[in-house]
């Protein structure tokens, strides 16, 4: 409750010196006002008083409803990094918004006409300082209790293994839409191709100058495009991308448990490859996910389909080569 | 997929590893339109050869199970077939009666006493 009515104060403090202060000073702004500086510092572009006031409110607002709604419809609520990346995008946000509109106005202050508005190299170093320390203070205070998600389900999935028998899982997943973007870019890369072998035009030349570029992301395309997971004897192995290749290996000695958990990209932090600490995912597709407890305390999560079987033979596994 | 292989199965393996992928089909681990992890993967699980695991696909493809297509690996396009799946549970059911000493036979006897 308390941290609902200090968020609320918050934004509407904000939202009050975005518009009150240049409503305080009006009458000592050039019209139209600078807006716009070059990296010289030089004034480059101009707004009336009207629009300043307009454009200046945008991105504190598309924030503020974000956050809400993040806040009130996300299940990362219960997370301690949700928590405080919350708290230190709406502070941090709220004090560049206010540090921008407090420096635009500072340089066009008493000045005669807006090209005369020069802004202070600090003003830049300031507002960019004073917006990352009060975040970072801001997602600190807010991170409140340690997260409880990391207690795994109460009875982890087990099956019974009958002797006799050679038990192995296999899951597969796959995101369709890297796909369509690794298509895509190598569409470009062959018509960039084609087109080397046409002519030797310097545009052409400039074109293959991206053929690195290229190169790269078709590779990570392939490599973040599908997964395969393999349980079976004692280890797990992930295989990346079509080929299974680069893989990795996880020897079931150092894992204490595993279970099925439904996770998507906003709650660890996006696809592809994830490192928070303890909380490593390997994501290439929303939802169903394999969850491998280490004895050493972290745990690794899968985007994987068909989980629960596997978590079921992961712990089947443990339970009869770990502690036969 | 959980795969499950006998070792003491004297069946060829091709068709061990159909019964394998038939039944976790059939135990609704993967719905129709659901895509089949490749089979270089499912042999290197299961340490066979990648051929045989094919071999096997083109049975349950031919049983009318999965659909192969181009570019698009393999996929599940029905239930299983409900006799095939009885035969293969009948079989082990066989196999297990014989573990515990029953016969053919005996198996018949208490399937009419069945209500």
């Amino acid at each position: 409750m308390i941290s609902r009515l200090a968020a609320a104060g918050w934004v509407l403090l904000v939202s009050a010196v975005l518009i009150a202060t240049p409503l305080a000073v009006r009458e000592r702004l050039p019209d139209p006002m600078a807006t716009h500086w070059t990296f010289g510092l030089v004034p480059d572009g101009a707004a009336t008083f009207g629009e300043f006031l307009v454009v200046s409110m945008p991105v504190w607002v598309v924030t503020c409803a974000a956050l809400i709604a993040a806040g009130a419809y996300g299940r990362g609520r219960a997370r301690r990094v949700h928590r405080a990346s919350w708290w230190g995008l709406l502070v941090g946000v709220g004090t560049l918004a206010m540090g921008v509109n407090l420096s635009t106005l500072a340089a066009n202050l008493d000045v005669p006409d807006w090209r005369s508005a020069l802004l202070p190299g600090w003003h830049l170093a300031a507002v960019l300082g004073c917006a990352a320390v009060a975040g970072t203070v801001a997602g600190y205070l807010g991170r409140g209790e340690p997260g409880e998600p990391d207690i795994p389900p109460p009875a982890p999935p087990r099956l019974r293994l009958e002797p006799g028998r050679q038990t192995v899982w296999v899951g597969h997943a796959r995101n369709t839409t890297t796909v369509m973007v690794g298509l895509v870019v190598l569409a470009f890369f062959a018509v960039l191709a084609f087109l080397s072998t046409l002519d030797t035009d310097d545009d052409v030349g400039m074109y293959l100058s991206f053929l690195p570029a290229v190169a790269v992301g078709t590779l990570v395309v392939l490599v973040t495009m599908s997964l395969t997971v393999r349980v079976g004897g004692d280890r797990v192995v992930i295989g990346f991308g079509p080929f299974g290749w680069p893989r990795r290996r996880i020897r079931l000695e150092t894992v204490e448990s595993a279970w099925a958990e439904e996770l998507r990209a906003t709650e660890v932090g996006g696809w592809g490859f994830r490192g928070l600490p303890g909380r490593a995912t390997i994501m290439v597709r929303g939802g169903e996910c394999l969850v491998l407890r280490y004895r050493s305390g972290g745990r690794l999560a899968i985007s994987v389909d068909d989980a629960a079987h596997g978590a079921s033979l992961v712990n089947a596994l443990i339970a009869e080569r770990v502690n036969p | 997929m959980l795969l499950t292989l006998d070792l003491n199965d004297v069946r060829p393996l091709h068709e061990q590893v159909a019964g394998a992928l038939r039944r976790a089909i059939g135990e609704g681990s993967y719905q129709p339109g659901d895509r089949l992890p490749p089979a270089r993967e499912i042999a290197g699980a299961l340490g066979i050869n990648p051929n045989t695991v094919l071999r096997a696909l083109r049975g349950l493809r031919d049983e009318g199970l999965l659909e192969f297509r181009r570019g698009r690996g393999v996929s599940v396009t029905g239930r299983a077939d409900g006799r095939a799946l009885l035969v293969q549970r009948a079989r082990e059911l066989l196999d297990e009666a014989r573990r515990y000493g029953y016969g053919r036979d005996d198996l018949f006897r208490i399937l009419e006493e069945l209500p």
